[in-house]
């Protein structure tokens, strides 16, 4: 019979007051939305590092008239260094080669570019992508070395700009959070006064302070996971939206989102939607009922 | 023993001692604001002295923690002059709530709940709300809420104060008869009818003080 009283109590709270309680799902909704994007794009840079970094390479490119002997005694050098985990030698025709494949969309370009126009170079795999410094300094006044390109330089800039839209999905979320915290204390405290008979004769009976509490309390929990599940139908709707559209463009560049990922953040806009409600909603009525 | 409220220029109760015995039926008189209210919020914990000690049924209070609030009320009964009813219950609903929040079953609620109510003399009445019934009833119901569940204490304030001189009569009648069954009975009152004809224990505090305590007393 307790467990139906407070179920019905909660079901009259948020119709009772329903254009608060639909205020209340809404931003609660918002926020964990953006909590939730925020998540994906963590996991996904994150993902991405790990993959990107681990292809990335350092090339070194050699002057035009470099001699033989100068390319064996650089080979002899960087195979010997502990900081390279695999160095391998590019000619002219397989750079070439590989350059034609890069741009076998751009016919003007290849046309434009001679076979021995470029230039020759080593591919490094550092063992540890972030020693970049040491490699360049080591190499860079090396005899036969024109130039040192860095890879991971490039994608910390765009790394750089997925964080940046991260942290602001972020700063939405809480900001967002702030709100839908105030609408649910004062919904809480609407219900509450709403209700104040029946808690005076409960105080007075005896009726324990879970079971004064927990009608209210269950009432923003409830609201919280609803606006958690709208949350996620928002972010299911992104991807939809984005998986036919215009961020299809950028496939190749970010790593798939899956449905997998999206449901994978559920529980933490669950969680974060249900503990607020709940922490707000019992520190409200602590003030407000003295229980 | 002295309580003092925060901004309070003297204090509502200044070094009371009083001893009430189980089974007792007391009044307490005296004039507003002259501390006898404070007695009830006393004996309910709903503040606790600055000085002295406050022992209910044998369990010293006085430092009871508040989470420990809940059980002990449940162990006391109160009435006031306000009737304090759930105006969209019956007079059924009303009782059965009382029960039903501190955790006794809707069967037990269906077994004594009728009783209680044939007991204040609601009988037949059960299925009414508050608003159509008269204000002797209303406090029947009210005295059945508090009575309902057998607390050892009765405490009842200024449960009268609403009513007309017949009706009142009445509503001490029921009183006695709980009293009757073993219940010590707590009331404050300044009807002077009601405590000259009942001729049991009555305290007057005067400005915070006892200045009469006396046996079978009249109002003065």
């Amino acid at each position: 019979m307790r467990m139906k009283y407070v179920l019905s109590e909660v079901l009259v709270g948020l119709w009772r007051n329903v254009t608060m309680t639909i205020a209340m799902i809404i931003t609660m909704a918002v926020s964990l939305f953006m909590l939730g994007a925020s998540g994906l794009l963590y996991q996904k840079v994150g993902d991405m590092k790990d993959l990107y970094y681990e292809n990335v390479e350092v090339s070194i490119f050699l002057d035009q008239e470099v001699t033989p002997e100068q390319r064996d005694a650089l080979d002899a050098k960087l195979k010997s260094d502990p900081l390279v985990k695999e160095a391998f030698y590019v000619n002219k025709d397989e750079a070439y080669k590989r350059f034609q494949e890069m741009f076998q969309d751009a016919p003007d370009l290849l046309s434009a570019v001679k076979a021995d126009s470029l230039p020759e170079s080593f591919r490094l795999k550092l063992n540890n992508p972030e020693q970049y410094k040491n490699i360049y300094d080591q190499y860079k006044d090396a005899e036969g070395v024109d130039e040192i390109v860095d890879q991971s330089r490039l994608l910390d800039k765009v790394f750089g700009v997925l964080t940046g839209i991260q942290n602001f999905a972020l700063a939405i979320a809480v900001v967002m959070a702030v709100a839908a915290l105030l609408l649910v204390a004062n919904t809480i405290q609407v219900a509450a006064y709403s209700k104040r008979r029946e808690v005076a004769v409960m105080k007075l009976v005896g009726a324990s302070n879970w079971f004064i509490q927990a009608p209210f309390v269950l009432e923003a929990v409830v609201a919280g996971l609803i606006g958690s599940i709208f949350g996620l139908v928002a972010l299911a709707a992104l991807k939809f939206a984005a998986g036919g559209g215009s961020l299809a463009a950028l496939e190749g560049l970010i790593t798939p989102i899956s449905w997998g990922d999206i449901a994978l953040m559920f529980p933490l806009m669950a969680g974060v939607g249900g503990v607020v409600s709940a922490v707000t909603a019992w520190v409200t009525l602590r003030f407000y009922l003295r229980v | 023993m002295t309580k003092t409220y925060p901004k309070a220029s003297r204090p509502s109760l200044d070094n009371v001692s009083v001893s009430i015995e189980k089974g007792e039926f007391v009044f307490f008189i005296g004039p507003s604001g002259s501390g006898k209210s404070t007695i009830i919020k006393l004996l309910l914990h709903e503040v606790t002295p600055n000085k002295g000690r406050v022992i209910v049924n044998s369990k010293d209070v006085t430092s009871m923690r508040s989470w420990k609030r809940p059980h002990f009320r449940r162990s006391i009964g109160c009435v006031f002059q306000d009737f304090r009813l759930l105006p969209n219950r019956t007079a059924y609903e009303n009782v059965a709530f009382a029960l039903e929040v501190i955790g006794k079953t809707k069967a037990v609620a269906r077994r004594v709940v009728p009783e209680v109510l044939e007991l204040v003399g609601l009988g037949g009445k059960e299925h009414r709300y508050p608003h159509e019934l008269s204000g002797g009833e209303q406090q029947r119901v009210a005295v059945a809420r508090a009575f309902v569940n057998r607390p050892l204490i009765l405490l009842a304030d200024e449960p009268t104060g609403n009513l007309d001189p017949d009706t009142s009569i009445e509503i001490m009648r029921l009183l006695d008869r709980i009293n009757r069954t073993g219940t010590t009975v707590v009331m404050v009152t300044h009807d002077s009818n009601i405590v000259n004809q009942m001729r049991r224990r009555v305290i007057e505090i005067e400005s915070g003080r006892i200045v009469r305590d006396q046996a079978r007393g009249v109002y003065g």
